[in-house]
């Protein structure tokens, strides 16, 4: 029964696809494949649920000669995380994509879709080397058509720009697992184990590494980071929220995975890990905030978000070594921040790129400085997306600040719990993450108070229609889960991992560093009770009025855009901000050098792309200088070459 | 007993609130050789502003409505998981710092999008500001929290209070960077000198009143009510932790009851007193050079923190 639900979500997205290119353009073809693709989503989901249910420890969904699918407790987490996804994304694709019907071709949309899912799916569940690189690589493959669906040429250079680095990351995994399982592509992960458990350190150290840059480029860690907030919101929305929600997801659980590959695993390994995750962490919230595309900001706090668990990761792996008391325990305490940030981030991520697809379908623009006022069109899905952007802000009552709390605990109690050296460490790492985090809030108060509040900045803000129901559904589920998460997911993983008690008592990592969901939620309906029987009992009058204009009347144009909300923090972190701007002034009176027509040019990069990117560019642009010298056109030279490369080969090969 | 005790303590900072801003509005008068108002006078305030009538701009939306129960719920929030007149009647799980630290982040967003909703400039500037304010505290907030709970090896506000209270004072000199750091902290979040202006509304130098300007009414009373309330109680907060006298302690005597009212009386006016006397002797900061003074607050932040952790390693 478990077995045949995992093996319906891989046959249903391709029927989906099979049912989307019979039925070509037209409604009917796109409400029936996604249909199809939520259907075998539900499949995962009740697949997922009735393994739980049943406590084995592995089931074989299908097994091949060299090729097999197998679930395990670790897998089926982020399979049930992939079904999710899929289920709600596809319901929101139905109303979501009616709008683009000339934009995209919609039936070859849906066969890259259901490529991209089958392959998240088969990476989660493949059992051996080559299963997994398989479905990875339908995976990117997928995902590159996903990205250049509307054919502009943003989307064509932001894709090629993803081609090539996943397949940089693509190259270093095949290389890693080489490595690992002694040259052979077919052994499966036990056998990958005993292999490596044979391994000199210093070989083993060397496919680690290839195996981070595997899985941090996929992920979008620094300084392999670049693509991602390029590539990801050139997809439609609802692919955005897959790669970004989801994606994402698997590339981490590929990490994780690979983590249980090596014998042992040294703290400098940890060390490298936390760093490049703080530092990631670092530079995507910056980014996020100063950045004014609602779907990059979006991608960038993707990164940010990656970049946390990752932090979390090396925070583990680091604790785990360490022979004090402290280490373990709060290693699994961070466990449990990383369990719930992956699913509060698949769950707020995907939300809002789903909701910012629909405003971007509506505005016509994924400009935050032109929108504005959209509160007041749209109640019900602003308090949808507000409860949304507080999530990702990780402020409570939500499910993310609970998972945050857990890994600021931690880190605190590693204050004490360490010696010297340790401790001093855990509160550099507890400065960063309050920092990130306090960025974080900045970053989606910017997007909330530009797209919702005040007034439309621009004509197309101004007249929007009323969004179609199942738009907000979607979005609506994946807030309502983040409600939920803080007050029955937290304390439930929490139980289940640091003691088995009742889901309404104290979580406490230790005594005295507690907290109580149910506390923080009675507070915040008490409160509600308080503030609307007050309201009832002042009875004030109101005047509706015009704002306080000082004599002189407003226009849209003079509020802050969410450019000038975020220009303190682009002041502040200038220098990590590399920022070209080019003013250009043209007098129109001779007498007046006053009145002119000015206009401005002006982007903002990033220090890595300046001082990394560029460089590398250019220095392969100038060895390509040379080797074009080889293409003389001489064919002596080209046969010379040949043998050459023949001698070279079997001198090798012998 | 303890509800008894937690309800007293929040009742008694929420009655205690309009009169430190009295208290410190009538310093700051007799520094300035004027003669100044009541220290009562906020009371009157209060009340008058919930009898008028209020003003809604027509370009805002339900946002700006649910602002003022946000904030005001998230300064009763402070009231209640601060320690100010008792300490050890909290649960941990209640006045942990980090919780407390989010929840006052919480205030200060829905804060901003009072500003943002009004689509007027000085709100919308008032809310930019607040905003680069509160995230780049952030850091020094946390980890001057962390260090004093680190030292106490207690997680919550109230088992810091609490231990500061039961330990020899000389103890705690290791702990000292920590409360200056929290002291700057406080100054950031309350919107006080040096970082913001409490007295003006010239759009030069307005935060918090810029943010504030478009409600009127018994919004404005609850606005306002709010940020006394969190200047209370965390002035209270680092009163108990600088003087840690007389704070009441389990066994709630009746002698004690009436030492600690007297001391929470005279930690505020001293509270009060200090902030009258940084706010007479030193000029606010241009905003463009916050990042220095959050830099700052961070640095000695952490340099309390290894002041602490050496502390622990000798």
């Amino acid at each position: 029964m478990t077995e045949s639900l995992f093996m319906l979500s891989f046959v249903f997205p391709g029927i989906a696809a099979f049912v989307a290119l019979i039925s070509r353009k037209g409604d009917i073809g796109n409400i029936a494949s996604q249909s199809l693709f939520a259907l075998g989503g539900l499949c995962g989901i009740l697949g997922a649920a009735l393994f739980y249910a049943s406590g084995e420890a592995g089931i074989a969904v299908l097994d091949v000669p060299l090729f097999g699918l197998v679930v395990g407790r670790l897998s089926v987490f982020f399979f049930a995380i992939i079904s999710v996804g899929v289920l709600l994304t596809s319901l929101y694709a139905i109303e979501g994509l009616r709008p683009y019907k000339n934009a995209y071709s919609l039936h070859w949309l849906a066969v890259a879709s259901a490529f991209f899912i089958v392959g998240m799916q088969g990476v989660v569940l493949a059992s051996s080397v080559v299963g997994f690189l398989i479905a990875w690589e339908l995976m990117s493959v997928a995902a590159y058509f996903l990205v250049i669906a509307d054919r502009s040429d943003d989307s064509l250079q932001a894709g090629l720009f993803y081609f090539v680095m996943t397949h940089i990351g693509f190259a270093s995994l095949v290389a890693g697992f080489l490595v690992l399982s002694g040259g052979n592509a077919f052994a499966n992960w036990q056998q990958v184990a005993l292999t490596a458990s044979a391994l000199s350190p210093a070989v083993l150290a060397a496919a680690f590494a290839l195996l981070f840059v595997g899985f941090g480029s996929k992920a979008g860690l620094v300084p392999l980071h670049q693509w991602l907030p390029m590539a990801h919101p050139q997809a439609p929305s609802h692919a955005s929220a897959l790669l970004s929600g989801v994606m994402l997801k698997v590339a981490i659980f590929g990490f994780i995975q690979s983590l249980f590959l090596f014998p042992a695993i040294p703290a400098s390994w940890g060390a490298v890990v936390l760093v490049v995750g703080l530092s990631s962490a670092f530079f995507g919230v910056l980014h996020a905030v100063v950045e004014s595309d609602i779907k990059r900001v979006l991608a960038w706090s993707s990164i940010e978000n990656m970049g946390l668990i990752f932090s979390g990761i090396g925070a583990a792996m680091i604790l785990r070594t360490l022979p004090f008391e402290a280490g373990p325990a709060l290693a699994s305490a961070i466990a449990i921040f990383i369990a719930l940030h992956i699913v509060n981030h698949f769950l707020f991520k995907s939300g809002l790129f789903m909701a910012a697809g629909a405003i971007v379908s509506s505005v016509h623009s994924r400009d935050m400085d032109v929108m504005g006022g959209l509160a007041q069109k749209w109640p019900l899905f602003s308090g949808i997306f507000l409860a949304l952007a507080l999530s990702a802000a990780a402020l409570p009552p939500f499910g993310t600040f609970f998972g945050e709390w857990m890994y600021l605990q931690s880190v605190a109690l590693a204050l004490v719990g360490l010696p010297l050296p340790y401790s001093v460490g855990a509160g550099l790492v507890l400065a960063i993450i309050a920092g990130v985090s306090g960025l974080a809030i900045f970053a989606f108060v910017k997007m909330f108070s530009s797209v919702f509040l005040g007034r439309a900045r621009d004509e197309s803000a101004e007249h929007v229609r009323p969004l179609p129901s199942l738009v907000l559904l979607s979005p609506g589920i994946t807030a309502f889960a983040l409600a939920l998460s803080g007050v029955l997911a937290f304390p439930f993983f929490s139980a289940r991992f640091i003691l088995n008690e009742s889901v309404f008592q104290h979580v406490a990592i230790v005594e005295g560093a507690s907290i109580n969901s149910w506390i923080v939620w009675g507070l915040v309906a008490g409160l509600f009770g308080l503030a609307f029987l007050f309201s009832r009992a002042i009875g004030a009058r109101i005047r509706i009025t015009d704002t306080w204009d000082c004599g002189q009347p407003l226009t849209p144009r003079m509020q802050y855009t969410a450019t000038g909300f975020s220009a303190p923090i682009r002041f502040f972190f200038r220098s990590f901000l590399v920022s070209r701007k080019e003013m250009l002034v043209v007098p129109i009176s001779p007498e007046n050098p006053w009145i002119a027509r000015r206009s401005l040019d002006w982007i903002v990069t990033s220090a890595w792309e300046r001082f990394l990117y560029r460089p590398i560019t250019s220095g392969i642009l100038y060895l390509a200088g040379y080797a074009r010298k080889l293409q003389s056109g001489v064919i002596q030279l080209y046969l010379l070459l040949v043998v050459l490369t023949l001698v070279a080969a079997f001198i090798f090969a012998l | 007993m303890t509800f008894a005790l937690i309800t007293f303590q929040t009742l008694l900072v929420l009655a205690a609130a309009p009169a430190v801003i009295g208290m410190i509005r009538k310093m700051k008068a007799r520094f300035q050789n004027r003669q100044g108002a009541s220290i009562f006078l906020p009371y009157w305030s209060l009340l008058s502003l919930f009898k008028k009538e209020m003003t809604v701009t027509r370009h805002s939306s339900w946002v700006f409505r649910v602002v003022p129960f946000v904030v005001f719920g998230s300064a009763l929030f402070l009231a209640i998981a601060i320690p100010s007149f008792a300490a050890g009647i909290l649960s941990a799980s209640l006045s942990n710092i980090f919780l407390v630290g989010a929840v006052a982040a919480l205030g200060s967003v829905f804060l901003v999008f009072g500003g943002m909703d009004t689509a007027s400039t000085f709100g919308n500037m008032g809310s930019s500001r607040e905003m680069t304010i509160a995230s780049m505290i952030e850091p020094a907030l946390y980890v001057s929290l962390a260090s004093l709970a680190a030292f106490a090896s207690f997680w919550s506000l109230d088992g810091i209070v609490l231990y500061f209270a039961s330990v020899p004072m000389y103890t705690t000199l290791p702990a000292a960077l920590s409360l200056i750091a929290l002291v700057f902290v406080l100054l950031a979040e309350n919107a006080r000198y040096p970082v913001d202006n409490p007295a003006t509304h010239l759009e030069l130098t307005m935060v918090h009143e810029a943010m504030v300007l478009e409600y009127s009414g018994p919004y404005l009373a609850l606005l306002e009510y709010a940020s006394w309330i969190k200047l209370t109680a965390m002035l209270a907060l680092v009163a108990n932790l600088v003087f840690p006298w007389g704070i009441l302690v389990a066994p709630f005597a009746g002698f004690a009851f009436v030492v600690a009212l007297a001391a929470f009386v005279i930690k505020l006016a001293l509270g009060a007193f200090v902030i009258a006397y940084i706010e007479s002797t030193i000029v606010k900061m241009r905003f463009y050079r916050m990042q220095e003074y959050t830099s700052l607050a961070l640095i000695i932040a952490l340099g309390g923190l290894a002041v602490v952790l050496f502390t622990f390693a000798i």
